[in-house]
């Protein structure tokens, strides 16, 4: 680690310090705790995902649970919540970022668009005052790059840096309190297909980083950059020899037909892999007793199977790697040779569960499948894996093989229009994240219910450009609706309720101690319901559509807030702000098909929002003090 | 005429398709690049007779503003001789809007995704067809790729050709009103017409996202 001696030396003895907080801790009112940056150390991440006064990484924790320990907003007073205050992104694109505050301090991305593509703000919780803003240095594009809107899910924080990654492909690390851009490095290739859209995760001094691209066969991977140094520390790719996929001796794959040596090589046709695909677009989780992070990635390039005879070893797969070296340790491939574009990004949620007689270290993944998947998160392999919405693709799951049992009547084949596959090609859910509640037990899971046809056609690789061949039309799945929030319990395997929605839910999912979730909706619906019954409790109608990630935090006064961007958008909601047909039922991948009707509900935002229940002494939320 | 560089792009292209399956029944290139409807024949895209012949190279399209506002509002559009933009080329523009994966970009139909829609008018950077070759040709800031030392000439017109007839939605007003009654038809999805250049020829009822009754 690089830092200086007046820098380095508070921060050690505040480690020392620390203590987690537990749930004893939580009863107590709210109040910062000495870690916070009264003294000026800013704090690591490791601290920060166990402090629930501040929302430190788009996950909340490594676990990427989202639940917040914060019960000052509970089910008997959810219902009085009100916009503290507001502010503008300025592009109205589609707002899928997650508002990180540390400190008192808020933090937001905007979308790849406008004057100002990807640009950060640094706002002041108490108030709303705008405190920095930066703009990174714009490759407009980009934005012909993107295969779903030109959208970023968040930044990243650690010991005072705040870290963004940027569509055309560079992270960079800004002083949090100041703004000033400490480094740059490029990591990705617009005219390779690259983009990068995720939320960066910092684990031990390391920012990790994964590429978008499966679209354009942009070949996936996940880099660990230095955050100090911004020098790329190693590159784990999805795709390829063992050598660049990082496996080596300590790997072992759960299952025999993952096992032998350069399988991402072996499992294509010749040079095929090298345009397949398999991008680390998702999220990551770190579990440190194990030492081990955990990230999906996603499709194999291109749609169309046909042109990649093989298992396509390593896309539609979890990964299970050393945070220090990048090694492997194991993986497990959801999808042997996808046939839909089922992604398997969606985010590792690192839970201890009562599974037969024993406690097991387990991942729970939502598949984009449909099926929800339980793994040992210490060998991948799969316990329990269940359909969670209707699913006529994949039979089942063998959990002897760990294979999915497919339904080869729907097998696409070059010129032959499938009917009615489901899910559609978004999955049961894409990358919209879902809530743990330690207390409900429950998983709170925002997702799709839609089908598709689904025709493939010829394709050839050309660098920069997609690389997909299928034509492709989604629509509402079986009973009309196109959304649903539902709360599942792993351990029984089965739903526990659901709100339907008519419109797709694209936005993540929030849930805390005060029993409380909270999700919004793409027809402008911000919703709080009640963990235990899924009774909605308080609705807000914003602006624009939501397809966010709403977080809770507190101030330094101690005082609760709830916020998400509004700002509808995304592969979903593309339509309500790109110029898309809504009368050609193939456009946007296809998703033009289901989402037609979107610009009858609404047009595109770029609204953070910050809500509060008001005080005794106040009757209204506004808290912004007039100028002196 | 044949520019001097169409030797260049013709290697850089075939090279390209080379990759792309099934089209050697479509290549019009297979004989030789002269032949199909010949570049400067005489109809101006809006039918007019045009007197020029010889053809058009990117240098003779140098004064075609993209905008159409202009000092002093004289018209400054040049004569062009625009290439014939028929059924057939428009045919195989089809292919070619595949083969070089527009469709991926533009989407089947050009119903738009990662890039605008094709499927109505106007076009931000203009939609007569030399704007729309120069749009091809050139690239165009927000993500559309440079074509022109890759596609040949003959083909970028046969791709205007496509795109000209896939832009031609029905209007049914001036502007457009977005409502729970309106718009009233879709065009038939591309899984069941997946080989027309026409494909506003063929409507149904809006679906408003439910599946699409052919």
């Amino acid at each position: 680690m690089v830092c200086s001696l007046w820098r380095c030396l508070p921060y050690a003895a505040l480690l020392l310090l620390a203590a987690p907080a537990s749930a004893e801790d939580a009863q107590a009112p709210t109040s910062h705790s000495p870690t916070s940056s009264a003294a000026g150390a800013p704090q690591a991440i490791e601290e920060l995902v166990r402090d629930k006064n501040n929302w430190g990484m788009a996950a909340k924790d490594y676990a990427n649970t989202r639940y917040s320990e914060l019960d000052q907003i509970n089910a008997a007073n959810v219902a009085q919540l009100q916009v503290a205050w507001m502010f503008s992104l300025g592009p109205a694109r589609g707002q899928e970022a997650a508002p990180l505050v540390i400190n008192g301090i808020v933090y937001v991305v905007a979308p790849y668009a406008g004057p100002k593509p990807n640009q950060v703000f640094a706002l002041t919780l108490a108030n709303g005052d705008l405190k920095w803003s930066y703009a990174p240095k714009p490759n407009p594009a980009a934005a012909g790059i993107a295969c779903c809107d030109v959208v970023s899910r968040g930044l990243a924080y650690d010991k005072g840096k705040i870290f963004l990654n940027t569509l055309d492909g560079y992270a960079v690390a800004l002083d949090a309190e100041t703004g000033k851009e400490l480094w740059h490095t490029q990591l990705g290739d617009i005219n390779k297909g690259e983009t990068i859209t995720m939320a960066p995760v910092v684990v031990k001094d390391k920012v990790l980083v994964g590429n978008s691209g499966g679209e354009y066969g942009a070949r996936g991977w996940l880099a660990a950059v230095g955050t100090n140094s911004g020098k790329i520390l190693w590159r784990a790719y999805s795709t390829g020899p063992d050598s660049d996929v990082l496996i080596g001796k300590d790997f072992k794959a759960p299952y025999p037909w993952m096992s032998g040596k350069d399988m991402g090589v072996k499992s294509w046709p010749p040079d095929k892999w090298k345009v397949g695909g398999g991008n680390a677009w998702g999220w990551i989780s770190y579990d440190p007793e194990l030492d081990l992070i955990y990230y999906g990635t996603g499709n194999p390039g291109a749609w169309n199977h046909e042109t990649r005879l093989g298992d396509n070893l390593w896309s539609c797969a979890i990964f299970a790697r050393n945070p220090d070296t990048g090694m492997a340790k194991w993986a497990y491939q959801i999808g042997p040779h996808d046939l839909w574009d089922y992604d398997e990004i969606n985010e590792n949620i690192l839970v201890d569960l009562p599974i037969g007689n024993e406690v097991r270290k387990v991942l729970i993944h939502p598949g984009r499948n449909g099926y929800m998947y339980v793994l040992d998160r210490a060998t991948g392999e799969v316990l329990s894996a269940d359909a969670f919405d209707t699913v006529n693709t994949i039979s089942s799951i063998d959990l002897k093989s760990g294979r999915p049992v497919l339904n080869d009547s729907l097998t696409p084949q070059v010129g032959r229009t499938v009917r009615n596959a489901c899910p559609a090609s978004p999955g049961a859910k894409d990358w919209q994240p879902s809530a743990w509640s330690p207390r409900t037990k429950l998983l709170y899971v925002p997702h799709q219910h839609l089908c598709m046809n689904f025709l493939t056609g010829d394709v050839g690789y050309i660098a920069g450009t997609p690389y997909v061949g299928a034509e492709v039309d989604m629509f509402a799945g079986p009973g009309g609706h196109r959304g649903e929030f539902m709360a599942w319990n792993p351990v029984e395997k089965k739903k526990v309720w659901a709100i339907t929605e008519q419109l797709p839910v694209w936005s993540g999912a929030l849930v805390t101690k005060g029993d409380v979730v909270f999700y919004g909706t793409m027809d402008r619906w911000f919703k709080a319901v009640d963990a235990n019954s899924g009774k909605v409790l308080w609705q807000f109608r914003a602006g624009s559509g939501f397809i966010g990630q709403p977080t809770t935090f507190a101030g330094v006064d101690g005082r609760q807030y709830v916020a998400i961007i509004s700002g509808v958008g995304g592969w979903s909601g593309a339509i309500a702000v790109a110029k898309i047909d809504p009368r050609v039922r193939n456009g946007a991948l296809g998703f033009t098909g289901a989402m037609q009707d979107l610009p009858t509900h609404t047009a595109g935002g770029a609204t953070l929002l910050v809500f509060a229940v008001p005080t005794n002494k106040r009757d209204t939320a506004d808290i912004v003090a007039p100028p002196k | 005429m044949t520019p001097p560089n169409t030797g260049v792009r013709l290697r850089i292209a075939l090279l390209v398709l080379g990759i792309a399956a099934g089209l050697a029944s479509v290549w019009p290139l297979s004989g030789s690049a002269q032949e199909g409807p010949a570049l400067g024949s005489s109809k101006m895209d809006d039918g007019r007779e045009h007197a020029g012949s010889g053809g058009l190279s990117p240098g003779s399209l140098i004064d075609v503003p993209m905008v159409n506002l202009t000092p002093g509002a004289v018209d400054v559009r040049p004569k062009l001789a625009i290439p014939n933009l028929d059924a057939d080329a428009a045919q195989r523009g089809l292919a070619y809007f595949t083969s070089f994966n527009c469709v991926g970009c533009h989407m089947p139909n050009g119903g738009g995704g990662m890039g605008p829609a094709l499927s109505h008018r106007p076009f931000i950077y203009g939609d007569r067809p030399e704007n729309i070759y120069l749009s091809i040709h050139q690239g165009r800031p927000n993500g559309m790729p440079a074509w022109g030392t890759v596609i040949p000439d003959k083909l970028i017109w046969d791709l205007v050709a496509y795109v000209r007839n896939i832009s031609q939605a029905p209007a049914q007003e001036w502007g457009t009103t977005t409502s729970k009654t309106s718009p009233t038809i879709e065009q038939v999805p591309k899984e069941f017409k997946p080989s027309t250049a026409q494909p506003w020829n063929y409507t149904q009822k809006f679906s408003s996202g439910q599946a699409p009754n052919p």
